[in-house]
């Protein structure tokens, strides 16, 4: 570890020079790790959870229960995606709160620095143009839950429609999965 | 963020430790063939799950391993002579089958009882391909022998070597299923590794730092997409399996071989990382394997003699702050597996997860993570055999494909990710 001072034969690179034990690799050790800053880690403040068919938001009900650090959970307060362009449809969509007030979907969007979407195999997510359009304009990281409980052809409609919206699509079965990534974004 | 008990639950690999006994469900990889390259060469200390054992080829090419320390009086068995299909311990001459059964016991020679009466543990050891396999839980429920496409395919057309990595063996394989970091810590090797220069798939890969993901469940784990932007109107993909409990393979780039790992907890602070190379319808080229040994690719120079990489902490991984500037390594670290080791390495032994910022390009992270966590409960609970085991779920591939924007990886993609037999990998 303290090095000779000469260059090394094997590989020609630059000469090793003396070092202290932290100020090497060698300081991954256990013992090293002790001294590593400890300071709380503040939860994500703004998590937004948006369920965009019943199927998800039968789903949500249960998840927003669960103590979350300031995630906020919402349902469609109606389906208007299907039609008009984004600018139009972006002022015209409406969310109704799980466990909190409703909110416009700018409104919901205030300030948030991840939406997460959740969606069942088969079920109409084409708002999910409209709520990736609004993280788009505003910097917002984007993800994709799909519940796909029996595996069979009703998956593809529903990720092409998520698919340029959010930056990972996660297909499952398991409803738990929502909870687990949830908790590991710390929402 | 992981909680602190899960992170020891992932990370324990200790006999009667849950996720010691999911590793115990499967045959992994005990150590290379080419460290027992002849009948009655020298007996080699393993070390993995947290077991200290010994592997011999006895006189009649068997394999055996198996306790490590004789009976007796408790000596390493390592100093023993391998010899009369047998190894004996050099104390006091005590003899071993490669089955752990005592056969000679020289004080005793009147005894047979006592001899009959005496046995090491001892596990099963297989060569399948380079490597040699073992399998470590209940013999009533060994599974069949491991198809892995690599480990299957003609002696010429495949090569694997091996490395110690200093860290807990997850650390290291959920650097496998994390596609993202690669057209950054890896982005030299792209442009200069010759098993990875050449491709269009490094052009799509550099031209868009950003890839999108899409994560799926596997009967034997998952598959990890990432996608980029290619042509107009298509994407690039690059598909990642991983199979349970911690094999998984990289996408492929052109015509140059396929490469992937499989990671094996030595203790809970150490890992051994088995890193293949092969072609599923070609020899490799002279060219190709004489770049393997010597580092490039996905493998490692290591110390002669030894496993251990030749760019290791102690040297700090000989970090070249020039290269690093002229772009030729994005980190300074020569070598995508020491790149990875190096980092990897720096978190500490057992990273402390709970300390973690995920975001959501880490679901594959966190999805690999859950179904672990639910297999080793479900094995421990109620018996439940877990994904992976099934070798018919380790005939897969990787697979690098260019589709039109509106299809689903998954579904195009099935006949690219199968094992099938005299059929090119699917690449860009």
């Amino acid at each position: 570890m303290s090095g000779s001072g000469t260059a090394d034969v094997a590989t020609g690179s630059a000469p090793i020079r003396p070092i202290l034990a932290n100020s090497c690799a060698r300081a991954t050790s256990a013992a090293e790790a002790r001294f590593r800053i400890d300071m709380p880690i503040v939860g994500r403040r703004a998590a937004r959870v948006i369920a965009l068919d019943d199927g998800a938001a039968g789903v949500l009900q249960d998840v927003a229960g669960m103590p979350w650090n300031g995630a906020h959970f919402y349902t469609l307060a109606g389906t208007e995606a299907d039609t008009g362009d984004l600018d139009d449809l972006l002022g015209r969509i409406e969310l109704r709160g799980i466990g909190g007030s409703d909110d416009s979907l700018i409104d919901a969007l205030r300030g948030a620095d991840v939406a997460v979407m959740v969606a069942t195999a088969g079920g109409n997510a084409s708002v999910a143009a409209v709520i990736g359009y609004a993280c788009f304009l505003d910097g917002i990281m984007t993800a994709g839950l799909i519940l796909d409980d029996d595996g069979g052809g009703q998956l593809g409609p529903t990720v092409t429609a998520l698919r340029p919206h959010a930056r990972v699509i996660l297909v499952t079965s398991d409803a738990q999965d929502i909870a687990e990534v949830l908790i590991a974004l710390r929402a | 963020m992981l909680r602190s008990d899960i992170n020891e639950l992932l990370t324990q690999t200790g006999p009667g430790s849950p996720m010691g006994e999911l590793f115990r469900q499967y045959w992994i990889p005990a150590l290379l063939a080419e460290e027992l390259p002849e009948n009655d060469s020298a007996p080699v200390r393993v070390k993995i799950l947290s077991e200290r054992l010994i592997a011999f080829r006895d006189s009649d090419g068997r394999y055996g391993l198996m306790d490590e320390f004789c009976a007796h009086r408790g000596v390493s068995l390592w100093f023993g002579r391998n010899e009369e299909s047998g190894l004996r311990c050099a104390y006091h001459g005590w003899k071993y089958d490669v089955t752990g059964q005592c056969v000679e016991v020289p004080s005793e020679s009147d005894n047979g009882n006592f001899c009959a009466n005496v046995k090491l543990r001892a596990y099963p050891l297989v060569k399948v391909g380079d490597i040699l396999w073992t399998y470590m839980g209940d013999p009533a429920k060994r599974p069949g022998l491991p198809e892995f496409e690599f480990a299957n395919v003609p002696e010429d057309q495949t090569f694997t070597s091996k490395r110690w990595q200093e860290s807990n063996w997850l650390q290291a394989f959920e650097g496998g299923i994390d596609s993202s970091h690669v057209s950054w810590l890896h982005s030299g090797g792209l442009k200069n590794d010759p098993l990875f220069k050449g491709t269009k798939a490094n052009d799509y890969n550099l031209n868009d730092l950003r890839p999108f993901f899409e994560v799926t469940d596997a009967p034997g784990g998952l598959f990890v997409g990432a996608r980029r932007n290619a042509e107009e109107g298509q994407y690039y993909w690059r598909i990642t399996p991983w199979i349970m409990p911690s094999f998984t393979m990289v996408p492929p780039r052109g015509d140059h071989p396929v490469h992937g790992h499989f990671w094996v907890p030595i203790d809970d602070e150490n890992c051994w990382v088995y890193t293949f190379d092969y072609h599923p319808v070609r020899a490799l080229t002279p060219d190709e394997v004489a770049a393997m040994k010597d580092g490039q690719g996905v493998h490692s120079r290591n110390i002669p003699g030894t496993y251990r990489p030749v760019e290791n902490k102690d040297n700090d991984y000989r970090m070249d702050r020039e290269a690093q500037h002229r772009g030729e390594f994005f980190s300074g670290v020569r070598g995508i597996a020491i790149q990875d080791a190096s980092l990897q390495e720096s978190m500490g032994p057992i990273v402390d997860r709970t300390k973690e910022r995920l975001v959501s390009a880490d679901a594959g992270i966190i999805k690999a993570r859950q179904k672990l966590r639910k297999a080793a409960i479900a094995l421990r609970d109620e018996g439940v055999t877990p994904p992976g085991v099934d070798p018919a779920h380790h005939r897969v591939r990787s697979a690098a494909v260019v589709l039109p924007q509106s299809e689903a990886f998954i579904e195009l993609s099935q006949a690219d990710l199968a094992v099938r037999v005299g059929v090119p990998q699917s690449s860009v």
